[in-house]
């Protein structure tokens, strides 16, 4: 709802804006504006003064020590990407700032990285990538054949196309699965509904017993004998020797 | 097929007995099973996509610098460090392809199945009077194992039954045979008595022994 504004300052402006609580007709909390907008929180540090901007590393060397901390903490807040993700609007606007002869932070990034050799260099290579700590993923223990894996570029239409694939195989089973399962419970029925009257009443009673604690999923290797004493034996050695100090 | 690549669950088989003539007769029969030990084997196409999606992602992740990433490890306790070399995923008994061992195919859920003249089947006992059927199932795969400290029977109910039709021969000879599904909990040798042979196979190997049954086992036995 707009109200006919009395005045053309900004502070009116501003203050016909401001909603209306129902019951009072006053602004909510009755707070008026008399500083006017109000202004943007500025995180002020104790050292230099009022409304101080983060301290420049370059500008206050205090010590090696914190000179190598801020250091770090740029390193983190600008970490850079081996490839930059820009939505289309942004390439169009990258496209037209280039025109014009402007050039950002991030794109004069970009094109050192491709300088060195793109992503190659950064540690995403165009052979296959081993996924996890070595001698433990998959394809070293042995689940999944490493020759029967198809080949495929790092590219939209290949990453869509295995997408495909990956959601029909899963899909498949799953729905087989779920199919099986239908027919395991069918069966039971049928087999209840078989039975004589007396066992068909002790066949219907739901057994609620605990199912065992020993009954382990499956994992990736199987258990090692003995490999649990190991364990203990290892850990009672390194608290012993802590309790000694 | 290689039958470590598969992650069928096996099953026990009983021996052969004989059964007393009456009208009805109802088997309590037990599939005993022994449940995959290791996760089965990856789909390539699966993998694959898992694969492409884990470097696209590491295309757009950011770098940060080494330091950063170690801070949490210079703070670690000092640990025993113990070597661990992962256990083979086939072992001895799946490449001498013993079926008597459990140690076989880690995969699959295993079976048992005894011998009385060359008549395999599964562990068993007709049904006299006993309060329940599940009981009369207990019984029978005690009857095969010893005792039964390390099974674990699934449900009161049986999961399936199948109408075993009289010979022309021996009218008599019909009944009915329900299964109880009973899993192997925490142990790798079993003690089998009361037969003459016992065997632990996969889902496919029980169809070679039961070929005239190989569609009721497929809807019985899910993998």
């Amino acid at each position: 709802m707009f109200r006919i504004a009395r005045t053309k300052t900004l502070e009116s402006l501003a203050h016909q804006f401001v909603q209306r609580c129902a019951v009072s007709g006053t602004a909510k909390g009755k707070a008026k504006l008399k500083d006017g907008p109000k202004k943007r929180m500025k995180v002020s540090t104790k050292k230099g003064g009022k409304g101080a901007v983060d301290p420049d590393p370059s500008a206050r060397p205090t010590s090696r020590q914190d000179q190598e901390k801020y250091k770090l903490y740029e390193q983190c807040i600008n970490a850079p990407t081996p490839v930059r993700y820009l939505k289309p609007k942004d390439m169009k606007r990258e496209a037209e700032r280039e025109k014009l002869g402007l050039e950002s932070k991030d794109r004069k990034r970009e094109k050192e990285i491709l300088k060195k050799g793109g992503r190659q260099a950064m540690g995403v290579p165009d052979e296959p990538l081993m996924m996890g700590t070595p001698g433990f993923d998959l394809i070293s223990l042995g689940l999944v054949d490493a020759d029967k894996i198809p080949k495929y570029e790092l590219t939209v239409e290949d990453g869509r196309r295995l997408a495909k694939e990956y959601s029909r195989v899963l899909m498949r089973k799953h729905r087989a699965r779920q199919a099986a399962e239908t027919n395991l419970l069918r069966m039971k029925k049928e087999a209840i509904e078989a039975l004589p009257e007396k066992l068909k009443q002790a066949a219907l009673v739901p057994d609620l017993t605990p199912f065992p604690k020993e009954r382990f999923m499956a994992t990736l290797t199987p258990p090692i004998e003995g490999y649990i004493d190991k364990v203990k034996e290892a850990a009672m050695r390194s608290s012993g020797a802590q309790k000694i100090r | 097929m290689r039958r470590t690549l598969t992650s069928f669950p096996r099953r026990l088989l009983a021996s052969a007995r004989e059964f007393s003539t009456s009208s009805e007769k109802i088997v309590a029969s037990v599939l005993f099973e022994r449940l995959p030990v290791v996760v089965p084997k990856i789909e390539p196409s699966v993998y694959a996509f898992q694969e492409f999606s884990f470097r696209w992602q590491q295309q757009y992740s950011r770098r940060y610098p080494d330091e950063f990433l170690n801070k949490s490890n210079s703070r670690a306790q000092g640990e025993y460090q113990m070597e661990y070399v992962p256990a083979p995923r086939t072992t001895e008994a799946d490449k001498a392809n013993d079926r008597k061992r459990l140690y076989l195919l880690l995969y699959g859920k295993l079976h048992g199945s005894s011998d009385g003249k060359l008549v395999w089947h599964f562990p068993q006992k007709v049904y006299d009077s006993e309060d329940t059927l599940r009981k009369c199932a207990e019984t029978a795969l005690q009857s095969v194992l010893g005792d039964l400290s390390h099974t674990y029977f699934v449900g009161n109910a049986p999961m399936c039954h199948l109408a075993v039709q009289p010979a022309e021969k021996a009218p008599e000879l019909g009944y009915k045979q329900f299964f109880f599904k009973s899993q192997v909990i925490a142990t790798n040798k079993f003690k089998i008595g009361k037969c003459q042979d016992f065997v632990w196979v996969t889902k496919d190997e029980l169809l070679e022994f039961f070929p005239e049954h190989a569609e009721f086992l497929n809807k019985m036995i899910i993998s």
